[in-house]
């Protein structure tokens, strides 16, 4: 195979999603931009007049940010344990959906962390936290957590762009402007392939795609220990850490589903991003739906079970006011998803987006159900009996911070895609490369 | 809004109604309740007599309807062949209980068989009737004494009655009951028969004391026909001194626990080291590419 060739032609390929935006996409970005601005006003008018405008009380101190908080961060450290799985076990089909997963990684740990900053009602007051570090505090080693994550997602997302930059920095046809060609000879770093280098790249990716993979564990468990180490029913349970990780993950791999559905379809990348994929990212989704299924009917039945009046109360709390939304988040989105997935005949790549879709929504709503509901039932009732301080509603600044969160997740994956091909070049030549050479062995023998 | 309604509305007119209906009751039927008057006596450890009058009214059809009558004057006697000695007056309180302690020092003047007679009277008022209980005891001596013997705990009772003459009669025959004082209820820990005026076991082991490990250990004798109540008891340092030590939580100081300390710098250490030896990496790599060049 000529690898200069090759690289030539998938340039060539992908050139168009690099050098031109489509109308549409422009669109898109203007729209996302728009509902940024109006995320923006809602956060001027936060800061400006406090968190009385929101639906946050003395109650239920806690609303949609964390729970955006809880799933963007979530989603960042599925997307690292199964980009670091993909590389670690160099598993063959990976060039089509790693850069996807990776981008995602780094996206989101970068959105995530926006939104608890939302929830803290003096931000004048940020740097106490720096200042004043209580290491006793999981809310400290959530911070630790999140920005050692963050660098090192940062630079395993750069290890696995490094080769493509070099591509793009040696394809003078590109018809970009001179800044990005000066940008990716700049990230390319004097990359220039030779075995030395290769080899240098891939033992650090290796060592970080484990690093990754621990560090999303590590990092989620402190997450989950933010709930689970206080008093409060609902909050304190042993089984929190595991089914975080497990519902992170689940939440992960429906993102990812939906993300190569849309790419394929509005990119055409039907001959990369094929059916095999969706099939394969179908099954993990099938085995995490059985686990997260698994560890909420364990959590929830050990409270029934022992029936202690607090978690009595909260039960009644979900099944009398949450009853749809616990019915949607805890039956719905794991049994709709569940029966899809399970049924070979009915495995296509649109039925499989579905249950992507309903396993992401519920797996929303199920976070809502671990902060508000909780919140709303307390060991010491409070004492003030306004409706607005006893229940929480999120109010529309909440929602157009939450929809500019999306937005922007959403905003930086189409500038990115504009930077480097979505489809990693080199994995790909890696890839084919591994390829051709089994089948020369096969021809020796 | 259901559970409201009966909550608020419906409970408490139907507790009203019930309580009305049993206030109508008390007031126009007091024919159908039969007076009790009873009296019964405590002898304490110092030797003090606690006198205890018990009024109550209690419905002849329904036993478990019990009016106390309280505010009550009580008076209490030693009676005599030739006199009734006040030794006192108190009112019943709301349990329709009159007490009197009558300290130790207090002589009695005792019957031909030794027997002090003591009595209970309420005078009577426009509404009642006058009502008198008596009771018959014999003064009786508990002497506790608590020894280690070939370093057994031991305990030793010594139970005498003393005759016209001051002379010590041992008790037979009379069954006692020893428990140790507890926060909520005293701790039976034997049961005996006084044999020759003494009784004499092994004290138990593991027996919680208090925090410096003291312990009350209670000798009595129980609503007897002979004696009434009497108790007699003595403090010793025989209990387990158990210390409860309350767990200070170290994640509430202010200085973290120094395992805390390590984990975490092992930890962030061992993760942004290896942070570091990527970009190490990552600069040699760049190096050898501007060699190439």
């Amino acid at each position: 195979m000529n690898t200069n060739k090759r690289k030539r032609e998938l340039v060539t390929e992908f050139s168009p999603m690099i050098e031109k935006p489509h109308p549409m996409l422009k669109l898109w970005i203007l729209v996302l931009s728009v509902i940024i601005a109006i995320g923006l006003y809602a956060f001027y008018l936060q800061f400006t007049q406090g968190h009385q405008i929101t639906g946050m009380r003395d109650n239920v101190v806690w609303g949609v940010y964390i729970i955006n908080f809880i799933f963007f961060v979530g989603l960042s450290y599925s997307g690292a344990f199964i980009s670091g799985i993909l590389h670690f076990f160099n598993t063959p089909w990976k060039s089509s959906v790693t850069r996807i997963v990776e981008i995602i990684t780094v996206l989101s740990i970068i959105v995530g962390p926006i939104f608890i900053l939302l929830c803290i009602g003096r931000l004048d007051r940020l740097y106490y936290l720096f200042m004043y570090p209580r290491i006793q505090s999981p809310i400290t080693w959530d911070i630790i957590a999140i920005i050692t994550d963050l660098v090192g997602c940062f630079i395993y997302l750069f290890l696995t762009f490094v080769p493509d930059f070099a591509i793009l920095r040696d394809t003078p046809d590109l018809k970009v402007p001179n800044w990005r060609k000066k940008l990716y000879r700049f990230l390319a770093i004097n990359y220039r392939d030779t075995d030395s280098q290769r080899q240098r790249l891939h033992k650090i990716t290796r060592i970080m795609s484990k690093m990754v993979i621990a560090m999303a564990i590590v990092a989620y468990t402190v997450l989950a220990w933010i709930f689970s180490l206080t008093l409060q029913p609902g909050w304190n349970s042993t089984i929190f850490a595991p089914d975080f990780i497990f519902s992170g993950l689940y939440s992960g791999v429906g993102v990812i589903i939906i993300i190569m559905f849309l790419i394929r379809k509005y990119f055409k990348l039907e001959k990369y991003i094929v059916q095999s994929h969706f099939v394969m990212a179908g099954i993990v989704l099938l085995v995490l739906s059985l686990l997260f299924g698994y560890f909420t009917f364990s959590d929830y039945f050990a409270k029934w079970f022992s029936h202690k009046p607090a978690d009595i109360n909260l039960l009644n709390t979900l099944f009398g006011r949450y009853f749809w939304q616990f019915i949607l988040a805890n039956y719905i989105g794991v049994l709709v998803p569940l029966f899809i997935l399970s049924i070979k005949k009915i495995r296509t790549i649109k039925s499989i987006t579905f249950a992507a879709v309903v396993a992401v929504l519920g797996l929303w709503l199920n976070r809502y159900l671990i902060v508000v509901p909780t919140l709303e039932t307390p060991y010491v009732p409070i004492q003030d009996t306004r409706p607005e301080y006893l229940h929480y509603t999120a109010t529309w600044i909440e929602w157009a911070l939450s929809f500019a969160g999306v937005a922007a997740f959403i905003l930086f994956f189409l500038l990115i895609m504009r930077l480097v091909p979505i489809i990693s070049i080199s994995e790909t030549i890696q890839h084919e490369r591994g390829q051709n050479s089994k089948q020369d062995e096969s021809y020796n023998y | 809004m259901r559970t409201k309604f009966i909550q608020y509305i419906v409970f408490p007119l139907v507790i009203g109604f019930l309580f009305n209906l049993s206030a109508y009751a008390q007031d126009t039927d007091l024919k159908n309740y039969r007076v009790r008057f009873g009296l019964t006596t405590v002898k304490q450890s110092d030797n003090s007599r606690v006198l205890e009058a018990s009024f109550i009214a209690t419905n002849k059809k329904d036993r478990k309807d019990r009016v106390p009558v309280y505010e009550a004057d009580i008076n209490f006697y030693n009676v005599t062949e030739t006199e009734d000695i006040l030794l006192g007056t108190t009112k019943t309180d709301k349990e329709g209980t009159a007490q009197l302690t009558v300290p130790a020092n207090q002589a009695y003047v005792t019957d031909a068989d030794g027997f002090i007679n003591l009595k209970a009277v309420f005078d009577g008022t426009d509404g009642l009737d006058s009502e008198e209980a008596e009771l018959a005891v014999k003064d009786v001596f508990l002497e506790l004494n608590l020894k280690e013997i070939d370093s057994v705990k031991t305990v030793i009772l010594n139970a005498y009655t003393l005759d016209s003459l001051n002379t010590k009669i041992p008790l037979e025959d009379t069954e006692i009951s020893f428990t140790v004082g507890g926060f909520i209820k005293n701790l039976p820990i034997q049961k005996g028969t006084v044999e020759d005026g003494q009784l004499q076991f092994k004290f138990p082991e593991n027996i919680s004391g208090d925090k410096n490990g003291n312990i009350d250990v209670i000798a009595s004798i129980v609503d007897s026909d002979e004696f009434g109540n009497v108790i007699q008891k003595k403090n010793i340092n025989w209990g387990t001194n158990k210390i409860i030590e309350v767990e200070s939580n170290k994640l509430w100081s202010r200085v973290a626990p120094i395992w805390m300390y390590i984990v975490l710098s092992i930890l962030l250490l061992g993760v942004w080291a290896n942070y570091a030896y990527s970009i190490v990496n990552l600069l040699k790599m760049k190096n050898e590419g501007k060699e190439l060049e």
